[in-house]
């Protein structure tokens, strides 16, 4: 299996705007630092997921939170899978408030190695995002069995999941090294 | 003619519709801004201070004259917290301005300093991380998450000058005792500009939705509850909602003044009102946030 592509954000945010700046602030940074990404993306293939890396980028605002993520994923988040890696906690506070206002989600792995979906999803689709990204087979009657769930139940959150693409974007959150 | 403003002994958020009634009243004349009695003033009074000179500079064509206070004290503090590097462009000043120099480890977080554009964010924002977290965490029991929190809430407050005010303005952030009510330390931001305020900056998306009930306070609580902003994009209008919720989780105020009016999202501690109208018009917008120390 090939590696997913990685974009640095910090490699981003010195491409874009300045050597100096370690934050993701300012909504005019936001903007310079989504269309070094999304020049990176037109050279990528859709078939792996892309991964964000957040690794020592310091603040995250909101402004920025909603261009490079809420933005990222309203344009692009239909046509590819998008994984987030080394998501600080006030990262993650920060994506939660965009996502949630956009009724979107994103799958991420902090540094600490754990894997989670992050913004707008089901109690029970968040459940099976879990199940799946520590290695839990696909099909609706594993998940039903494995998590107690009633198969239509398990099939509603899987067909949530597959919506929001976030199937495939389970597992490569899980297994991607930080 | 020229008409003399008087700068409350004690200047805060609560003396400031005071000094904004004088400054209301003072038409075209030339001002003089007294502060010779002033014993002391929060980072609100300070930068709004500075948003008055502003605004009576970029009106007037000249600058307005200052009395500086003449406590020898209180003249070094306004000089410590940064108001003296700045008041230079917007005021003649008249009286003993001290010559001091920044201290590295001080109440003074960040001192009074000018956003004119997105790099001024950057630079408030590094500045604040750098200078702040141990203050934040020893003096307030804040974790460090909220250190983190802090510079997003500060971040987008300071954006608010840069997307909308159309001109400059001023942040600076302190810690002190508040005595009023809370008898705890609080750490206190403050924002001030001179530019087009709430009301003008919504108003060619929101003014008709409103219809007779446009005002400052229907543009305020538009921002602040139902986080609209002036541009159509989906993703604006986040960034009070933002602060609101960040000052929620460790108890804290904010309060934004703008116009005639003064909104307020206004915990257990406080006493003020969620939302007052028809005070004494005042240029631009004023933000003010104060996060009390947690209790153990």
């Amino acid at each position: 299996m090939r590696a997913m592509p990685r974009i640095s954000l910090r490699e981003a945010l010195r491409e874009a705007v300045a050597d100096g700046y370690g934050d993701l602030v300012t909504r005019r940074t936001g903007q310079a630092v989504r269309e070094v990404i999304e020049h990176t993306l037109a050279n990528l293939s859709r078939e792996q997921p892309a991964a964000i890396d957040f690794g020592t980028v310091g603040c995250l605002d909101l402004s920025c939170a909603d261009e490079i993520v809420g933005r990222l994923l309203r344009d692009h988040g239909t046509a590819r899978d998008f994984v987030l890696l080394n998501v600080s906690p006030s990262h993650r506070e920060s994506i939660e408030f965009v996502l949630e206002r956009h009724q979107l989600a994103v799958a991420m792995r902090d540094a600490e190695g754990t894997t989670d979906v992050v913004g707008s999803v089901s109690e029970p689709a968040r459940r099976v995002f879990q199940f799946l990204a520590a290695g839990g087979a696909s099909s609706t009657a594993d998940i039903a069995a494995g998590l107690q769930l009633a198969p239509e139940a398990a099939q509603a959150a899987l067909d949530e999941l597959h919506r929001r693409r976030l199937v495939r974007a389970a597992r490569a959150a899980a297994t991607t090294a930080a | 003619m020229t008409r003399v403003v008087e700068v409350p002994a004690h200047f805060d958020d609560r003396s400031f519709d005071q000094f904004a009634r004088e400054y209301a009243a003072s038409d075209s004349d030339r001002l003089l801004f007294d502060a010779h009695a002033t014993q002391w003033a929060s980072p609100y009074g300070l930068v709004g201070l500075l948003a008055a000179g502003q605004a009576h500079t970029e009106t007037r064509g000249e600058r307005a004259l200052l009395a500086l206070p003449t406590d020898r004290d209180v003249a070094h503090y306004w000089a410590r917290a940064g108001f003296l590097r700045y008041a230079p462009e917007y005021f003649e000043l008249h009286g003993k301005a001290p010559r001091v120099a920044a201290a590295s480890e001080s109440d003074v977080l960040l001192e009074v300093t000018p956003v004119r554009g997105a790099d001024d964010v950057h630079g408030v924002v590094e500045r604040i991380q750098e200078r702040a977290a141990a203050i934040l965490s020893r003096e307030l029991g804040l974790e460090a998450q909220a250190t983190m929190g802090f510079a997003m809430a500060l971040s987008e407050a300071c954006q608010n000058i840069v997307e909308h005010a159309g001109t400059g303005g001023w942040v600076a952030v302190q810690t002190y005792n508040w005595r009023r009510t809370l008898k705890r330390r609080v750490v206190v931001i403050a924002v001030a500009d001179a530019g087009v305020g709430f009301r003008r900056s919504l108003e060619p998306t929101q003014a008709k939705r409103f219809g007779d009930r446009w005002s400052d306070a229907s543009a305020l609580e538009a921002a602040l509850i139902q986080g609209v902003s002036r541009f159509r994009d989906p993703g604006r209008g986040q960034g009070l909602a933002g602060i609101r919720r960040y000052l929620a989780r460790w108890s804290g105020k904010l309060s934004v003044r703008s116009g005639t009016a003064r909104i307020a999202i206004v915990p257990s501690w406080d006493d003020d009102v969620p939302l007052a109208e028809g005070l004494p018009d005042f240029p631009g917008s004023q933000v003010l946030m104060i996060i009390p120390s947690q209790q153990p």
